[in-house]
């Protein structure tokens, strides 16, 4: 694997199922265990109802298109070759958003609400990072 | 609750030359706006009795303006709010007054930003949310608004982009008429539409820089203002609100990103502090918190200058134009008067002081009257906003 200048997530206590979910090409989404209300990104207490008592869920992975922009600017030098590149808002169907990128097509062919489902991208050993295809 | 409205009166007001200041420091330009604003007002020095500065990221305490200043022993507060940094320190200086504590003080509001590394506004503010802002980058997180904007209410995207585009033309051309803007030259929409990209649909043109500058007002009594400037020649403070966002959009994810609640919620405590009913017919001008052209589209309606979704109709009107019905930015805005981020919110002010004196030169309006500044300040899941509203007596 080439050596790779991008930033990594920093993984903490919150965040660490999500990203060994990731690894396994599992997305990870916590669930209350009182009220059941999905929420991302990574949290000790339902945003909902306050509980501490939690689960994580695997999901589809399938969503849509909440909103987009295109990076023009390499303000980091790991990403000279990527741009320009969409960053998105998707909106899974367990109704929480995640920032992401779109693989499989050209920055100006994406639109609102264009069905999205996600793929696992192995960027080093220890991280996998979900973006999302056409679907 | 009470009502600071008719309770203090703006007697002096300065404000340096907005840019890049690199011959100045913070400390040059602070007493730069002072010195204008004491002589503007007619007074010495010495009769300030306590004083607030609000900065960003130039200073740390009090000391940052007494030091510069010589200001004699007297409490000297620093406030910071992010982008209504300067507004919320002529919110602290104008209550001291309204409780009858100090019958003169000085706001002022600085930043010397470039020559100190400052890339750009968004950094790594920690309670944000990581979705919706991450690491409170400012371009993505604006231009992710515009595009669902433009979802929101059937425009396509390039028609959008042109509809905002015409919102910096405006704000250059009235930037060119101010000669203490940072920028003044007009822009055409060709210009701005073919400009470089900075995160879609937002380009160079879109986007407000960052700045130096400072300003500062002088704050008293309205009794004492009668006798200090017995030509009425003061600005009365109508209201004064600061929303500071909750957290919601961390908490939920039916953040629609067509709107900022903070503005909605502190513009309806200002409009009903300052008893106005219609601020689109009330109001003779408006400072708003443009430090995109996509914020300004949103705030008129956010502000309830429009309805929801006829921002549009208005731009292409003209109405928010100098000879417009209600001319927003007439100096210039953040986008051509630049944005030093504490001075900013009382460079707003200066603009409505210097209208309703006749004293705005090529950019004066024929009928000022009741103005309105408006601040935005932090990112998505956290923003503070400010809405304060400054009339001449009698208004």
């Amino acid at each position: 694997m080439a050596q790779y200048i991008k930033p990594l997530p920093q993984i903490t206590a919150e965040t660490r199922e999500f990203w060994e979910g990731c690894k396994r090409h599992e997305l990870l989404i916590q669930r209350c265990k009182d009220c059941g209300v999905y929420r991302h990104y990574p949290r000790l207490m339902c945003p909902k109802c306050g509980s501490w008592n939690v689960e994580w869920v695997k999901v589809g992975g399938r969503g849509k298109v909440y909103t987009w922009t295109v990076a023009v600017q390499p303000f980091h030098p790991g990403f000279f070759e990527d741009v320009p590149y969409a960053v998105v808002i998707v909106e899974l169907e367990e109704g929480v958003r995640m920032v992401s990128n779109i693989v499989d097509c050209a920055p100006e062919e994406i639109y609102i609400g264009m069905p999205v489902e996600v793929v696992f991208d192995d960027v080093t050993e220890e991280v996998t990072l979900p973006r999302f295809r056409t679907a | 609750m009470g009502s600071i409205k008719d309770r203090v009166a703006i007697i002096g007001m300065g404000c340096t030359k907005f840019g890049e200041n690199w011959d100045k420091s913070a400390q040059d330009m602070m007493v730069e706006a002072a010195y204008e604003a004491y002589n503007d007002a007619g007074i010495e020095p010495k009769d300030i009795e306590a004083a607030w500065v609000g900065t960003v990221n130039s200073g740390e305490v009090g000391n940052f303006l007494a030091v510069p200043l010589r200001l004699q022993y007297i409490p000297v507060t620093r406030v910071e709010n992010r982008c209504a940094t300067g507004t919320d320190t002529v919110r602290n200086a104008c209550y001291a007054v309204a409780a009858g504590i100090y019958d003169i003080v000085l706001a002022l509001g600085v930043e010397k930003l470039k020559d100190t590394g400052f890339g750009g506004l968004g950094q790594a503010y920690t309670y944000l949310n990581p979705v919706l802002s991450p690491r409170g980058a400012a371009v993505p997180m604006f231009a992710q608004v515009a595009t669902r904007y433009f979802h929101r209410y059937g425009i396509d995207p390039m028609e959008g982009k042109k509809i905002i585009g015409q919102i910096s033309v405006k704000s250059h051309h009235n930037g060119s008429l101010n000669p203490k803007a940072h920028f003044q030259r007009e822009v055409t929409l060709e210009q701005v539409l073919n400009a470089p990209i900075m995160g879609w649909p937002l380009g160079l043109f879109d986007c407000c820089p960052v700045t130096d500058g400072a300003a500062a007002a002088i704050l008293t009594t309205p009794e004492i203002a009668k006798r200090l400037k017995p030509k009425g020649d003061y600005l009365l403070v109508k209201a004064l609100q600061i929303a500071a966002g909750p957290g919601d959009h961390q908490r939920k994810d039916d953040y629609d990103m067509i709107h900022w609640e903070e503005t909605v919620r502190a513009a309806k405590r200002a409009y009903e502090e300052a008893g106005i009913k219609d601020p689109f017919k009330d109001l003779s001008m408006v400072e708003l918190h443009d430090c995109f052209s996509i914020t300004e589209l949103v705030t008129y309606e956010d502000l309830g200058l429009c309805p929801r979704g006829k921002a549009r109709e208005y731009v292409e009107a003209g109405t928010f134009t100098l000879e417009g019905q209600l001319p927003v930015q007439p100096d210039g805005g953040l986008k051509s008067f630049g944005h030093p981020l504490g001075a900013s919110g009382i460079r707003m002010i200066y603009e409505i002081y210097l209208q309703n004196q006749g004293r705005a030169g090529k950019r004066q309006l024929k009928n000022p009257g009741l103005g309105l500044t408006h601040n935005l300040g932090g990112a998505e899941g956290g923003f503070i906003m400010s809405v304060a509203i400054f009339g001449p007596p009698g208004s």
